[in-house]
């Protein structure tokens, strides 16, 4: 874990050093996100300098999942889940934050990137009917706002001065594990001039996350644990009951 | 005080999942059934998915069963050979049951599901029980006899007869009865199904079809379902855990201990007051629950598109 985490780094950062080193530089206040059960969401701070003239966007994006959108529907007066649509390898968390003052332009410049929620992949099955898709998409996009994964609109980033920018990036207190990629473009004319990618891992910590990961990873022992459990807390009450209190 | 469930993933106060288990345990100690049947739809109300309340629910019937049946060992009133012919199809009933209720999780209709079941066996329940605590009630004040007027068992004359007919006959000795091992299979093999997907113990079906069609000696009854019920909810559990990941062991682990102390108080109070008023308020109970399950099931949802996130 530790090795993945080094390798992940080194390519991410060796990546934009050598690439494009010069008309960009940024960091963040914290590579890293300990989720326990007292978490109430995170702020990470973004902070950068660009020495070249053009806009800069800023992305966030979160660990990829597969979805599911159902729509209720009523059979003799009785919600049930009826279309189900799924949408698969899609980025569970996305956030923007950009220079320019017109949304169009970084449709039209970015797209390529998955830039711009209407730009981002969702896959799903090309058996349906693309107007279905098409509103089973939006539905996934605003599920995903409402549960504060998917940041509503673009953000500005806060010049301190010509060159000296800083964002600040949330993250709701439901987050989902995984590591989230934090990518810096600047970009003149329609292309890149530079482009940065800086990894931040979300991890889970304590009691529960020990829990949950074994449940997951040891499902096997885990039952057999839950079984035993039971059983030998069913044997103690009786024989405390009956060595110690009397009917 | 509050402590992060980490299966149902939502956090939850730890004193109103103690006076959870020690409320279910309580009635289920007092009426000798029913617990599963209010922990359950609490788990569902308190907001715990559906499909972790049910098999936690089962674990929790693990450790109460347990209990239980070592009161029960003490009096020796436990069949072992027919509690074993149970056992065998309630395990195969219960894995028939934990695929059915999988098929279901991924279909995204088992929250549906676990929500009709509920409300056809709990109106059906509670309104039988409150139909024979009017009869009673009528009983005592005018002196008839309602209850009495026909035997119970004159329904079941032609199952029986079915049933004598039936191959594979052996002769359970503890239970003086002569009957083929393929009724208590199949028995318990329905019952197993019930199990795994409404996580109850299913006593309430299980002992009246002990005393009607298996024809067992009343004393015998409540040990020997017991005896059963361990390895239909322990094989449940299990599979739970190990296809679904349903079972939250910080939640099973709480409910476990209320309960079980709950279920100690329940059957020590249940000498000292009327049988006929606390059957009355259960029934009411699970009226009540029905009704607010059934509410669920016809009310509009705030967004009619719901998210899923795969693992």
């Amino acid at each position: 874990m530790k090795f993945c985490r080094l390798l992940i780094t080194l390519l991410f950062f060796g990546g934009y050093q050598t690439s494009y080193a010069v008309p960009l530089v940024s960091g963040i206040s914290s590579n890293e996100i300990n989720v326990d059960t007292e978490f109430k969401g995170a702020q990470i701070l973004l902070f950068g300098a660009k020495s070249d003239a053009g806009n800069i966007v800023i992305t966030v994006r979160g660990p990829r999942k597969d979805f599911i959108v159902s729509k209720k529907q009523q059979l003799l007066g009785i919600w049930y889940n009826g279309e189900r649509i799924s949408f698969k390898n899609s980025y569970s968390f996305y956030s923007l934050f950009s220079t320019f003052n017109n949304g169009q332009t970084i449709e039209e410049n970015l797209s390529d990137f998955e830039l711009g929620k209407n730009n981002i992949k969702f896959e799903s099955s090309p058996n349906l009917a693309p107007a279905k898709i098409n509103e089973f998409r939006i539905q996934l996009v605003e599920l995903l706002e409402n549960k504060n994964f998917f940041a509503k609109g673009t953000k500005k980033i806060d010049f301190l001065d010509e060159t000296l920018f800083k964002v600040m990036i949330d993250f709701p207190k439901n987050i989902l594990l995984g590591t989230y990629i934090v990518e810096i473009y600047l970009i003149n004319n329609g292309t890149i001039l530079s482009y940065q990618s800086i990894p931040i891992f979300v991890n889970q910590v304590g009691m529960s996350a020990k829990i949950s990961e074994f449940a997951y990873n040891q499902a096997v022992l885990y039952g057999l644990l839950a079984v035993f459990i039971a059983i030998f807390v069913g044997y103690l009450t009786n024989y405390f009951f009956v060595k110690f209190i009397k009917k | 005080m509050q402590v992060y469930l980490p299966i149902a993933e939502i956090p939850v106060n730890i004193f109103l999942i103690l006076a959870l288990g020690l409320i279910t345990g309580f009635m289920a100690g007092m009426f000798g059934i029913g617990g599963g049947f209010l922990a359950t739809p609490f788990l569902i109300f308190i907001g715990v998915p559906p499909a972790v309340a049910v098999s936690t629910s089962t674990n929790q019937i693990i450790s109460a069963s347990v209990s239980g049946l070592l009161a029960h060992f003490k009096k020796s009133n436990v069949d072992i050979k027919m509690g074993i012919f149970l056992a065998i199809g309630g395990m195969i009933g219960s894995s028939v049951g934990v695929t059915i209720f999988r098929f279901l999780q991924g279909a995204g209709q088992i929250d549906l599901v676990i929500g009709i079941t509920y409300v056809l066996f709990l109106g059906i329940i509670s309104l039988t029980m409150l139909s024979d605590s009017f009869k009673n009630f009528i009983d005592k004040k005018f002196g008839m006899d309602w209850q009495h007027r026909f035997d119970e068992k004159v329904k079941f004359q032609w199952l029986l007869r079915k049933i004598e007919k039936l191959p594979f006959k052996t002769y359970f000795s503890k239970s003086e009865v002569y009957i083929s091992i393929l009724v208590p299979i199949f028995l318990s093999f329905g019952i197993g199904i019930l199990v795994s997907i409404m996580g109850i113990g299913g006593g309430f079906l299980m002992i009246p079809a002990m005393i009607y069609i298996l024809q067992m000696p009343s004393h015998l009854v409540v040990g020997t379902s017991l005896f059963q019920i361990i390895f239909i909810a322990s094989n449940a559990t299990f599979l739970q855990a190990i296809s679904g990941n349903n079972v939250d062991i910080v939640l099973g682990i709480l409910m476990i201990i209320s309960s079980a102390f709950g279920a100690q108080i329940g059957s020590r109070v249940a000498y000292r007051v009327d049988a006929n008023a606390t059957r009355t308020f259960l029934a009411v109970l699970l009226l009540l629950i029905c009704f607010k399950m059934l509410f669920q099931l016809f009310n509009e949802p705030t967004n009619i598109y719901s998210l899923e996130i795969l693992k």
